[in-house]
């Protein structure tokens, strides 16, 4: 049997969506424990007290960053199943769908995943990519497996469970002065890179958010490690990926 | 300080903004448009590109190279120097070939797979016969730095 935990309904219609999951759950013959997150009780506090009660599989049902949530408690103890709801662009990739009762499907059938994971020192898990947005061009000192060292600018950093750094940058050169006052014309210049490793340092300085969504999961500096086949999630064909 | 970072991953690109130290070793593609200082190692091909400055040895199979280059290259399969490239160093590849407007300062080595296998004809009663397979030192473009 699965121990379901529910993102906090943000509207009346996600509400109304539950109440159908959890009909559609019935009708599948994988109805299970149900429990709700809310500022009182954590998804961290419920996933402890699922795999206290032997559950060997834990489904959240939200969206991307409260997926990632659910996983980091998990990790290691037991399976993740998915249905997505709201902003669930990336695990519905994951998973094979962003339909509520395709997932559903998925769950019954149970097909099982493997994934990579990256672990940023001490607890936050990275299995959903996390994006790092500096209000503005902003410099990040980087350590890769100990060893090589270097620095990049970047309006946007991107971390992915395969411990891949993506950086983005743009930013203007050779603007033209007006009267010496106002700047007009220049060039672009688009940057992007993506470096791998299996230990990774990144330094900013100020400390910088790291976000899955709109949720902050960590800020820098951040100590990261690659973790190979780390997480089982139930997805539309099982595979190790 | 030279470091090893060496994955299985997509390959690496080193962008315009990134300036890294040690060595950049990957088993797919590596791609450089900014600034590394040391080696560059890769099992697939290497692409230093127009805004790319390297110094430290390249190594590669297909390796092509259209910014600056300071240090030996390697290339098994095939070198490419493309006309902005620049090059200050040795060249090792069976398969050369230099654009129109590259700079090349530095020895060049094509192994033919034959220096083994050719002894040098000697004659005893004649006058001994010019070595054709010794591998040609040349400098194509003087230093202009």
């Amino acid at each position: 049997m699965y121990y379901y935990i529910l993102e906090p309904p943000t509207s009346r219609a996600v509400r109304q969506t539950y109440q159908k999951l959890r009909d559609l759950l019935t009708n599948l013959g994988i109805a299970g424990e149900m429990v709700a997150a809310s500022p009182a009780r954590t998804p961290e506090e419920l996933t402890m007290m699922g795999l206290e009660r032997g559950y060997g599989t834990v489904v959240a049902v939200g969206g991307d960053a409260f997926v990632n949530n659910i996983a980091q408690a998990i990790i290691g103890q037991a399976v993740l199943g998915v249905i997505p709801i709201g902003e669930a662009d990336q695990i519905s990739e994951i998973i094979g769908t962003n339909n509520m009762r395709t997932a559903a499907e998925f769950l019954k059938f149970r097909r099982l995943s493997t994934f990579n994971t990256t672990i940023g020192e001490p607890e936050t898990l990275i299995f959903l990519d996390a994006v790092i947005t500096p209000p503005k061009l902003a410099k990040v000192n980087l350590v890769i497996d100990g060893k090589l060292r270097g620095y990049a600018y970047f309006n946007k950093l991107t971390i992915t469970r395969n411990a891949e750094i993506k950086i983005e940058s743009s930013h203007l050169v050779e603007q033209k002065k007006i009267l010496g006052l106002f700047t007009s014309g220049g060039t672009t210049v688009k940057s992007e890179s993506l470096l791998h490793g299996k230990s990774i340092r990144l330094v900013t300085d100020p400390e910088l958010a790291l976000m899955i969504g709109r949720q902050p999961i960590a800020k820098t500096p951040l100590q990261l490690r690659f973790h190979p086949n780390s997480l089982k999630v139930i997805t539309k064909r099982g595979s190790i990926l | 300080m030279k470091g090893v970072m060496e994955t299985n991953g997509p390959g690496t690109t080193v962008g315009v903004n990134v300036s890294l130290s040690g060595t950049l070793k990957d088993q797919n593609d590596i791609s450089v448009f900014g600034m590394v200082e040391g080696e560059v190692i890769s099992e697939k091909s290497v692409t230093i590109g127009q805004t790319a400055q390297v110094k430290g040895p390249v190594k590669g199979e297909l390796v092509t190279i259209a910014g600056v280059v300071r240090g030996s290259i390697t290339a098994g399969e095939k070198l490419e120097l493309l006309e902005t490239g620049k090059v200050f160093g040795s060249i090792n590849t069976k398969n050369l070939v230099i654009h129109s407007g590259a700079i090349l300062v530095g020895k060049t080595e094509m192994p033919t797979g034959e220096d083994s296998e050719v002894e040098p004809e000697v004659d005893g009663e004649g006058e001994p016969t010019e070595d054709a397979s010794e591998p040609a030192d040349e400098t194509l473009t003087p230093d202009e730095e």
